[in-house]
């Protein structure tokens, strides 16, 4: 087989790949990581790049256009390798990758750098498209650190399925498993290196996340997944050595996963149950995790009942134009006056914005509803200077890029509005659909817990109005970050809390809303806004 | 009594439509025809009011329809080839009492007649018989964006019912609707959600929920039929039990779906009794108008309107 | 009123011993609630728990056999107002009435025409279900109409008779094949009742109000007969919809026991038009047994067909032989497009690639029943289960080209459809609705 040195710019990372690769492939291979929602279909347009020098064979699509062609523009997943290539990969098709240090909301008190104890461990929530990951002395039981990454596997699609589909392929699981570790062991040694820990006294790692992104952690096929009915694998073990799962901390110390329920609700849906402590309640509670999974449980001290609500990634600023993380400079805040439509905005520690997380476009569908740009449907449907069409359907323009300094306007069109719909519609159905089975109202419901990577801030106002959460007395709504992240932390600080995690996990009844028309109706309904029911939001008006 | 029997009392009413206007409402129809207005389901007399019997109108084209079958020409002898002349036999022999005119020779691909050229033939159909019309578009949307707004003016003053208006495509026909001053038709795909989101879309545009008829989109007996059966049920408990975005009377275009059956070709007696009976149940479900093609099968059901509400 | 999954859960043991097959007792209540299991699955259910639950699941409308032996049909066991509410479980009856007094060879030519009314649809066999004997003539003539119709036909049978004497015979030459009886009435019930008893038949009960009607089941009941089948005569159609609601009604929503039968409507029209969409209403709403008098295929296939409607499951959606349809004249080049076998899936493609006039195939895959995404997302339309269908079709000996074209909202799957199938990989509209003008660009 031929061979041909292939050079990434501007990293300046040379590979040696074979023919006929691709030029995504090998860019993995060379750890630099392209945008890829389609995880290599050539139908999400996102991984982009511009060959500098050398030969390639590209296989036709509609998505580069005839002047993108004429300056060499490709599609890195459909273009393979026919000569020693240099590469420049555009900003815009690299993923996010830097690790941001985010304050978490939590009870324990954050304790500074430099302590001389011997005994430490992690707790992580691995989610589809995010992975935190938090460092714990276990002497003191104090927290050090928090840091969040995009999941690289990320590159292989974005929803589980996808990569399911992935892990299938040769050396697809391999690629998967890699992904993930390579993420933890990121986050990992930069928080040990921040707080001067040595990595040999960090002992224990645990894990909660779907059961997808664990299957992927121990290199276990995740194929079964799919089939019904799921059944956990009997060789799933409980604890093992760290280094069996590829992760870098003291060579004897073990790593553990919250048990899960079902192939589609997960440990992290567990160790949400056990921070949100609903298990204990008296009176009806519902725990609303609006990640790409959207697990959802209904409950109290007598049941639990849970679903997925297969979200995607839109909230966690995944498949969006102009979407990121919640982190440094992103618009998370937004106002927009009705009369001329300019937009006011506020971003994470006031850096000048990159672009928009979650609880930004909360804020700004909320918005472009109260201000008439669009319609209830999402369709925008006034014209002025911030308003124009692009290949997504109609365009606005939240910050033009001279203000900014940027490369690009920050913007929303009608295809991320559509998605954005998608995503809550999927959680506020699946909410729907749990209280409806139990032949109870939204009203007997007490207590709202809103979980989710939405930083520091999310508009509970805001949410209601764009139909994602039910509307319901706002005294009833408590948010409370990151409740996976949380519950594995308790677990890694106490066995009591790891006995409990088993008894949720066998007590939980799971509903399926893959199959369930019931479902799919509630979701359709969903897809409006605030919903198709007026009636089920008396107090939201436009 | 001693068995107490099971009353059903509902707080919603379907909204009242009428179609046509006579001179002293601005217009030059001789009748106008009215429908929904009924705060009981299909059927149940006793339970409530149903004060307007379902009404038939008679689908004819703007040009001769190319894929009819021979049992539904023959009906009209030699008048289909001259829209004039069809639309005067379905009144004047047919007694028909609402016509519904589809614009199908303005389609790019049969004919692609301007809108000048459409609107001149809406006024000269109006000049010809004094009926209430429904005019719908060929289904093109960007042709229908042309071609409805001049038949809207052509028949301004005329209270008809324009269609089809659907999700992504309504902007353009509610705006006319609006300014000539007639109703509209909402096409929903056999959607309960879709009929209730763009009667909400529409009427935040201005239009009064009491101008808008709900095509639920149907499929002939044995072809779907059950779908848009229990979607328009659904759809009219709905309304009846208090929501006003759904609580539009229905229009189901049987004669279209019941002659692409392939059970409808078999015989002359077979074709009436599949559009027939795919009228009927409608009827059941909530069906407030129906557009049918054979006047035979026209005969048939309005036998039996007038069977059911004899009493 | 029914018990929700979360009434039952309070009632179970609470263990998630998993003894039942599911992994929590509220997960088997929520079965429970739905009637898709039995309690006798708990082995650790309570005895007042038992008896609570037991109530609960018998069948507010009472499951009657008619006939006997492979042409026995079940009617009742209803449990909805509207079939979206879940579904109508047993299809409502179709019989036809036919009088003593025509001719021996007239019953013989009407009976074998009767027994030929057969037909196919979307791949489910369409059937008539019994015949009725309605005596005008003499009881010597009833016995001889009874004996023919014995002898030439299978179809459970209906024996209309207010002759007590002439029907106690004819009921001892055809018990066999456990005739219906019509009907018990006030003037006749205890010697309706006796006979019914004595050869364990089906009875129906007659009366013009659902007072008198719920007052003769009651007395059956006394007298042992719980075989039952309400009918309130022979009324206009508004009125007989308005008694079939409401015996419906008082089933369901007041647990009227002695109105939980099915009912019987029949139709008193000459026109066969106005007989077959008469009947129709009464399928739709609530009738459990329809007795026409016109037999022409034409009029049965519409009535049968719109039984088939309205007895579709709507959460299990009608499917079409997964297979390869040819649409108009087809030739080597046709194009091949594939959908699901989910009947509306189908029947809407197959609409709009006639409208196009352009001759294509098409293919349907084995989805059971799901559409296009649905099924993508099952793994019941991907790349293998395409490709399967191809090389099973039989589609490459009947096109001498190599493209396929799937729908749009599945282009994800054109890369490995296309590396699996060897076939070239075209992506079409998303919504049916785009096929026509997607042909003519093709060609």
């Amino acid at each position: 087989m031929q061979k041909f040195k292939v050079t990434f710019l501007p990293d300046h990372l040379t590979i040696t790949a074979e023919k006929d690769k691709t030029v995504l492939a090998a860019a993995i291979s060379a750890g630099i990581y392209l945008n890829s929602n389609c995880a290599g279909d050539g139908t999400c347009g996102r991984c982009k790049v511009i060959v500098n020098q050398g030969q390639v064979k590209s296989q036709p699509n509609g998505i580069i256009t005839a002047q993108e062609k004429k300056n060499n523009v490709y599609l890195a997943c459909l273009t393979t390798i026919q000569s020693d290539l240099e590469i420049l990969i555009p900003d815009s098709s690299r993923m996010d990758k830097d690790i941001q240090t985010d304050s978490l909301r939590c009870d324990a008190t954050i304790e500074p750098g430099d302590t001389p104890g011997k005994n430490f461990g992690f707790c992580f929530d691995i989610g589809t498209t995010t992975i935190s990951g938090q460092l714990v002395n276990l002497n003191s039981k104090k927290i050090l650190g928090t840091k969040t990454a995009y999941n690289q596997q990320a590159a292989f699609g974005s929803d589980v399925i996808t990569r399911i589909v992935y892990a299938a392929k040769t050396g697809g699981l391999e690629k998967l498993h890699n992904a993930l570790s390579g993420t933890m062991n990121q986050i990992i040694q930069e928080l040990v290196s921040e707080h001067k820990v040595d990595l040999n006294a960090v002992n224990r790692i645990v894990c909660s996340g779907n059961t997808t992104m664990m299957h992927l952690l121990l290199s276990m096929d995740p194929a079964h997944i799919r089939r019904q009915p799921y059944v956990p694998p009997a060789n799933f073990p409980s604890v093992l050595r760290a280094a069996e799962a590829g992760i870098q901390i003291n060579p004897q110390g073990l790593l553990s996963c919250v048990p899960g329920v079902s192939g589609y609700l997960g440990g992290d849906a567990i160790a949400g149950v056990l921070s949100s402590g609903i298990y204990q309640k008296e009176e009806l509670c519902i725990l609303i995790d609006i990640g790409t999974n959207g697990e959802i449980v209904l409950g109290n001290r007598d049941f639990l009942v849970a679903c997925a609500g297969s979200a995607g990634p839109a909230f966690e600023g995944s498949g969006v134009t102009s979407g990121m993380r919640a982190s440094s400079g992103a618009i998370q805040k937004v106002s927009i006056n009705k009369n001329d439509f300019s937009v006011k905005y506020s971003t994470i520690q006031d850096k000048l914005p990159r672009g928009i997380c979650g609880s930004g476009y909360i804020d700004l569908l909320s918005e472009m509803l109260a201000s008439g740009i669009i319609d209830k449907s999402g369709k925008i449907k006034v014209t002025g200077k911030r308003i124009r069409s692009s290949d997504n359907g109609g365009e606005f323009v939240v910050c033009f890029k001279e203000e900014i300094q940027a490369q690009a306007d920050i913007v929303i069109n009608e295809a991320d509005i559509e998605n954005l719909k998608r995503s809550k519609g999927a959680i506020y159905s699946a909410c729907a659909i749990l209280v409806k089975h139990l032949a109870l109202e939204f009203s007997a419901i007490s207590k709202i817990f809103i979980a989710g990577g939405f930083g520091t801030y999310l508009d509970i106002e805001k949410a209601i109005r764009i139909g994602l959460l039910p509307d319901l007395e706002r005294s009833k709504f408590i948010f409370i970050g990151n409740s996976s992240l949380a519950g594995s932390r308790e677990i890694l600080l106490s066995s009591q809390a790891r006995r409990m995690a088993d008894a949720l996990a066998s007590k939980m009844t799971y509903f399926e809303l893959s199959m369930d028309s019931e479902y799919m109706e509630e979701y359709s309904q969903a897809l409006f806004f605030p919903h198709t029911d007026l009636a089920k939001f008396p107090t939201v008006k436009f | 009594m001693e068995t107490q029997l099971v009353l059903e009392k509902w707080p919603g009413v379907v909204s009242t439509v009428i179609i046509g206007a006579k001179k002293e409402a601005g217009g030059s129809r001789g009748n106008t025809v009215t429908i929904g207005g009924q705060n009981s389901l299909p059927l149940l007399f006793k339970e409530g009011a149903i004060p307007h019997k379902p009404k038939i109108a008679f689908e004819i084209w703007d040009i001769a329809p190319q894929d009819w079958p021979e049992e539904l020409i023959s009906a009209y002898a030699g008048a289909i080839n001259d829209p004039l002349a069809w639309a005067e036999k379905c009144v004047n022999e047919f007694k028909a009492e609402l016509l519904c005119v589809k614009m199908q020779g303005t389609h790019p691909d049969f004919g692609n007649k301007t809108p000048e050229s459409a609107a001149k033939f809406i006024s000269l159909l109006l000049n010809k018989v004094k009926v209430p019309l429904i005019i719908t578009g060929s289904g093109d949307d960007a042709k229908d964006n042309l071609i409805l707004p001049a038949c809207s003016e052509a028949a301004r003053g005329q209270r008809c019912l324009l269609g089809c208006a659907v999700q992504d495509n309504y902007k353009t026909l509610v705006a006319s609707v609006l300014a000539d001053g007639h109703s509209i038709i909402a096409e929903s795909p056999i959607d309960i959600n879709i009929a209730k989101q763009l009667n909400i879309l529409i009427s935040d545009m201005g239009l009064n929920l009491e101008r808008i008829v709900i095509n639920p989109t149907i499929g002939a007996l044995g072809y779907g039929l059950e779908y848009a059966y229990s979607i328009m049920e659904r759809a009219r408990l709905a309304a009846l039990s208090g929501d006003k975005t759904l609580a539009s009377p229905f229009i189901c275009f049987i004669g279209q779906e019941a002659w692409k059956a392939k059970e409808a070709r078999v015989s002359v007696e077979q074709g009436i009794i599949w559009e027939s009976l795919t009228a009927t149940s409608l009827i059941q479900s909530g069906a407030d108008l129906l557009i049918m093609r054979h006047p035979c099968a026209a005969q048939q059901v309005n036998n039996y309107i007038e069977k059911l509400f004899k009493e | 009123m029914a018990l929700s999954g979360l009434d039952i859960y309070k009632l179970l043991p609470k263990t998630n011993c998993r003894q039942c097959g599911l992994a929590t007792c509220l997960a088997f209540a929520m079965q429970l609630a739905k009637k898709t299991l039995a309690i006798e699955k708990c082995p650790f259910i309570s005895p007042e728990a038992k008896t609570i639950l037991e109530a609960q699941a018998m069948p507010a409308i009472k499951l009657i056999t008619l006939g006997s032996k492979e042409s026995k049909f079940d009617i009742g066991n209803e449990t909805v107002m509207f079939r979206h509410e879940e579904k109508f479980r047993n299809p409502a009856g179709v019989g036809f009435i036919i009088e003593d007094g025509l001719s021996d060879s007239e019953i013989r030519e009407r009976l074998r025409k009767i027994n030929q009314l057969k037909f196919e649809r979307v791949g489910q066999q369409l059937s008539v279900n019994l015949v009725a004997l309605k005596q005008n003539k003499d009881a010597s003539r009833y016995l001889e109409a009874v004996k023919l119709f014995l002898d030439n036909t299978t179809l459970p049978i209906m024996l209309m008779s207010n002759d007590l004497i002439a029907l106690k015979q004819a009921v001892i030459i055809s018990q066999e094949r456990k005739p219906l009886l019509y009907s018990a009435q006030q003037e006749n019930f205890a010697q309706m009742g006796a006979l019914a008893k004595e050869f364990q038949l089906p009875l129906v009960v007659t009366a013009q109000d659902i007072d008198q009607l719920s007052r003769l089941t009651k007395e059956l009941n006394g007298l042992g007969v719980s075989e039952l089948i309400l009918d309130t005569g022979i009324k206009p159609l508004a009125d007989k919809i308005w008694d079939l609601t409401q015996l419906r009604r008082q089933a369901l929503k007041r647990s009227n026991r002695a109105l939980g039968y099915p009912t019987l409507a029949i139709v008193e029209q000459t026109d066969p038009y106005l007989e077959a969409m008469e009947a129709g209403a009464y399928i739709a709403k609530y009738a459990g047994l329809v007795l026409i008098k016109g037999w022409s295929s034409w009029e049965v296939l519409s009535i049968l067909t719109l039984r088939q409607n309205i007895y579709t499951d709507p959460q299990k959606p009608l499917q079409i032989d997964p297979k390869l349809y040819s649409i108009g004249q087809v030739n080597r080049d046709s194009p091949v497009l594939v959908t699901t076998n989910f009947s509306l899936s189908y029947y809407t493609v197959l609409g709009e690639v006639e409208a196009s006039k352009i001759p294509a195939y098409i293919l349907s895959v084995d989805t059971q029943g799901m559409s296009v995404l649905t099924a993508w997302a099952a793994e019941k339309f991907n790349a293998e289960a395409i490709t399967k269908s191809l090389e099973t079709c039989g589609v490459k000996e009947v096109i001498r080209h190599k493209d396929l074209i799937i729908p749009g909202y599945v282009a994800m799957i054109s890369g490995d459809l296309q590396d699996q199938s060897g076939f070239r990989i075209i992506v079409g509209p998303k919504e049916a609705a785009g096929i026509p003008a997607f042909l003519k660009k093709l060609n």
